[in-house]
């Protein structure tokens, strides 16, 4: 059809009604951006595992419900799964020296196998809302949003009690300085395995959570999720350097970082109401995500810039 | 405080690029003792102060601070007795931590890190006091980020830091090479005040023979491995850098060729 | 700058917790642990069904895949035969992804479609989990009971579910080593462990194989970058080998091919698209009629009134034995009478 067409076919109002569920996804996704922020920004590691533990977290959860745990035990657990998760990892790169990047990518492919098993050797578990007590679902989103938040905001604050500790101030002294934080006395290799425990285990939660939301566990739903969690932090900081150029307290910084998985998927939801060519659905995606981390750097480019300071040089002054 | 017996460490052994970076080394430094450290490029001064920090296991040998053997111990657990300065005045801070957050960081050097406030506001009061100490304005930036600081302002905080809480040995890597006259001057004075208020035990590190010879209770020259200098007292206040490059030919059998120690001049 | 942020910030935050849409979902108000009524399904049903309307249907389709394809095709054929213009389509692709199914069928619930069809398991397990009053119809779905986790699944959902099934007879399927391969004494059965779908298929197929006296041996891959190792190690040690309804096996049916052939074992695959790639003979579902059928199903709701709860899921009637020609020569396979070859 007609350009005028497709715009005139394209409904606002729809868009708006369509927010809260996207908005409810996307705080999901903001609780595992948290997890990702603290391996990947606190301690300056590149943790590849959260794509194994995401599932890991969505398919103990389903399990334990339908064997009658309630929600909250069942997600409990979940979170005990990703610490052991983050163990792993954290073994394998401090014990036997394994770069940290290859050691998230072994733990991942384990955890394949793992979840799997978890599942009772299928692929896939799903669990009614009608028939089991979840603590979210998708049937109920704003019930579900509400819960997001409050989750994410009780993690956040959890996290910023526990990096302002003596134990949270040697860990991020770790991924700040190294070299520095050995000779203040801090066991680096403890630190950095604490830290992809904490992660992972925050990874589990939101996958247990998301596989309430959307009623099945699935052992491919992690793949690509440390991308999500990437892009999520990242927007997070443009948003909050954006608007606090002073910095941020750490608090706000979290609570960034945690709107920032809103934020991707309101691109998401927003890619799906144009109704462009789903199949091109991660291609879009990926380049309204790039153009929104652009706009910062442009912007500084504008005001100062090689071209610039050249240009401003032939002009003769007066 | 500090003794060092039969220290021996080679890198690379058994390659091309084989280097016996101490051999057979024997220091002792009583309490109170302020050495300076000087000797030529690859004479194993920084390899000397990295052997007693802890930063790789000796080949052989034993170390000991304070009386315990600390040779078995891994760098993070003999940094409850030691201060350290490095040369980067970047690697002595955490550049994304506010300045309190890393004094409170080396407050806590040696023990267990549990889950009480990283830092109390009892512990800013103390900190505000020993950061105006410093004369360098920064104990009104307290929740400043330590990367936004300047090398000099940097390499001073991670002297306050190293030491803070008296530690048994201050370790100082060249922690003036860096920076420039005016500012090294300062972080000397510094250190020799630091030193002298908490009565502490020290060895530094230098190039500039003359800082070598101005500082200290001791000098020490170093070459190939080995201690071929040792002067102390009234030896050393006697010194003149002339008089140092003649000791180290009849020393060493040849002449003294660090370049950045014979032309450095302030 | 900063305006925009602070707008755009607020908005992300304070969107989840608006209780904004007039979607059927929240109107719907219970606990989400109650037992939601299917009177409430029927209800919803009965009233979007009235003459002169027009409706809106949401397609949520898992992935661009042959097969899924021509069940959307035929859905909407069927649909756009009976009822004209007065329809119109959403229609999605979650791209593989199993979380962007749950997003596109939340956004359907919010605009109010009229009926989801929910192409293959995870739509049809979001689209459920979405909605308990919004009519759903699975198509490409092999067996209801393990993608809802129905405990005594007798043929009907009961709730706003129902749709149909592309599973074949897997007894007759097995029954067709008898026939083409008689010799085959080891049989191995390649699928994705991914697939959910693919499980139950081999394991019915099993057991009919072990029934005859034949040896089965499981093989699984993980996605399409171990095709070729598993197969390899598959051919090794079997004679032949059944690969069920598995999407990953057909967008690999290429791969498959490269190593079964030189090692000149035959392949009896689940659907016409994998036997086109790899297979000798399958028993075949046209999953445009699937489509077509599923399609004939959305109308009686819609235009007739009839309650989704109380429809029974639709299994594929007349499954068509299909050989191809090409491989089956290269095999030296002698088709019996009954089979059709597969055109290309």
């Amino acid at each position: 059809m007609g350009f005028a067409e497709y715009l005139s076919s394209l409904d606002p109002q729809a868009l708006l009604q369509r927010l809260p569920g996207y908005a409810a996804q996307g705080v999901l996704w903001g609780v595992m951006a948290l997890g990702v922020y603290i391996t990947f920004r606190l301690l300056d590691l590149a943790d590849l595992t959260v794509d194994g533990t995401f599932a890991t977290g969505g398919a103990c959860t389903v399990m334990l419900i339908l064997a009658g745990w309630p929600a909250w035990a069942a997600l409990t657990a979940a979170v005990a799964a990703g610490l052991l998760a983050g163990l792993v990892t954290g073994l394998l790169h401090t014990r036997l020296g394994i770069p940290a990047i290859l050691a998230g990518i072994l733990t991942q492919f384990a955890l394949y196998s793992v979840n799997l098993r978890i599942m009772g050797m299928t692929a896939n578990k799903s669990v009614s809302v009608d028939q089991y007590p979840l603590l979210l679902s998708s049937r109920q989103i704003p019930r579900a949003a509400l819960i997001g938040v409050l989750l994410a905001a009780a993690l956040t604050a959890l996290l910023c009690w526990y990096f302002g500790t003596e134990q949270g101030s040697a860990l991020r002294a770790t991924g700040s300085n190294p070299a520095m934080s050995r000779a203040q006395g801090v066991n680096i290799d403890a630190m950095k395995v604490l830290g992809l425990m904490l992660s992972n285990g925050a990874v589990a939660l939101s996958g247990g959570l998301t596989a309430q939301y959307q009623g099945f566990a699935d052992v491919n739903m992690g793949r690509g999720a440390i991308v999500i969690g990437l892009a999520a932090v990242v927007i997070g900081e443009v948003l909050c350097a954006a608007l606090f150029r002073r910095g941020a307290p750490f608090a706000v910084r979290l609570l960034f970082v945690a709107a920032g998985g809103v934020a991707y998927y309101l691109v998401v939801g927003l890619v799906l109401w144009l109704r462009l060519n789903t199949n091109d659905l991660k291609l879009f995606t990926a380049v309204i995500v790039a153009l929104f981390l652009a706009v910062p750097q442009l912007q500084a480019r504008r005001k100062s810039s090689f071209r610039a300071a050249d240009r401003k040089e032939a002009q003769p002054r007066a | 405080m500090l003794e060092l017996c039969d220290v021996y460490k080679t890198f690379h052994p058994g390659t091309v690029n084989e280097k016996k970076a101490l051999c057979g080394l024997n220091l002792r430094l009583g309490p109170g003792e302020f050495v300076t450290v000087i000797g030529g490029n690859g004479a194993g001064k920084s390899t000397l102060l990295n052997a007693v920090a802890g930063v790789w296991p000796v080949d052989a040998g034993r170390v000991r601070i304070g009386g315990r053997d600390v040779t078995g111990l891994p760098e993070y657990r003999r940094a409850a007795f030691i201060g350290r300065v490095f040369q980067d005045p970047m690697l002595g801070t955490a550049p994304d931590m506010q300045i309190g957050e890393n004094l409170a960081l080396a407050a806590r050097r040696g023990q267990k890190r549990g889950l009480r406030r990283g830092l109390t506001r009892a512990e800013r009061g103390e900190y505000r006091d020993r950061l105006a100490a410093l004369g360098l304005g920064l104990e009104d930036r307290m929740t400043v980020r330590a990367g936004l600081l300047s090398g000099g302002q940097r390499q001073a905080l991670t002297l306050l830091m190293a030491a803070l809480r008296k530690p048994e040995l201050l370790l100082l890597d060249e922690h003036t090479a860096a920076l420039d006259p005016r500012t090294a001057a300062l972080v000397l004075a510094l250190t020799d005040r630091l030193i002298a208020e908490n009565g502490l035990t020290a060895l530094m590190i230098t190039h500039n023979l003359r800082d070598a010879i101005a500082h200290g209770t001791r000098l020490i020259m170093m070459q190939e491995g080995r201690i071929i200098l040792d002067l102390a007292g009234e030896e050393k206040r006697r010194l003149t850098a002339d008089d140092l490059l003649r000791r180290f030919s009849a020393a060493a059998g040849e002449p003294f060729d660090s370049d950045r120690a014979l032309l450095a001049d302030d | 700058m900063k305006k925009l942020c602070c707008i755009l910030l607020a908005l992300a935050l304070a969107l989840p917790l608006c209780a904004c849409g007039r979607s059927q979902s929240s109107a719907s108000g219970a606990e989400a642990g109650a037992q939601t009524a299917p009177a409430s399904a029927s209800g919803a049903a009965s009233q979007s069904a009235s003459a002169g309307k027009s409706y809106v249907i949401g397609i949520c389709q898992l992935v661009q895949h042959a097969a899924l394809d021509a069940a959307t095709k035929g859905f909407k054929d069927a649909v756009t035969a009976a009822l004209g213009d007065a329809v119109t389509f959403e229609e999605n692709n979650a791209g593989g992804d199993s979380a962007s199914c749950a997003t596109i069928c939340s956004g359907f619930v919010s605009d109010g479609v009229d009926l989801i069809l929910a192409n293959a398991t995870p739509s049809l397990q979001a689209a459920a989990a979405a909605t308990d009053s919004i009519p759903v119809l699975g198509t490409a779905i092999t067996e209801y009971g393990v993608a809802l986790g129905l405990t005594d699944f007798s043929g009907t959902v009961g709730t706003n579910v129902s749709g149909t099934s592309d599973l074949a007879p897997l007894d007759q399927q097995a029954a067709m080593f008898a026939e083409l391969l008689p010799d085959a004494k080891t049989v191995g059965i390649l699928y994705c462990s991914a697939e959910p779908n693919s499980v139950y298929q081999a394991d019915e197929v099993q057991k009919a194989l072990e029934q005859s006296g034949v040896t089965v041996k499981i093989y699984t891959f993980a996605d399409s970058n171990d095709v070729s190792s598993v197969t390899a190690t598959a051919c090794g040690e079997c004679d032949a080998l059944y690969i069920p309804t598995d999407n990953t096996a057909a967008s690999c049916a290429e791969t498959i091919n490269n190593v079964a052939l030189p090692a000149g074992v035959p392949i009896i695959a689940g659907e016409e698209g994998i036997c086109k790639g790899c297979g000798i003979a399958t028993l075949s579902i046209d999953y445009y009629e699937l489509g077509r059928t599923t399609g004939e199903m959305a109308v009686r709701i819609l235009r007739d009134g009839a309650k989704v709860s109380e429809m029974p899921v639709e299994y594929y009637a007349d499954p068509v034995r299909e050989y191809n020609a090409d491989l089956c020569r290269q095999l030296n396979i002698t088709v019996p009478d009954g089979y059709t070859a597969i055109a290309d």
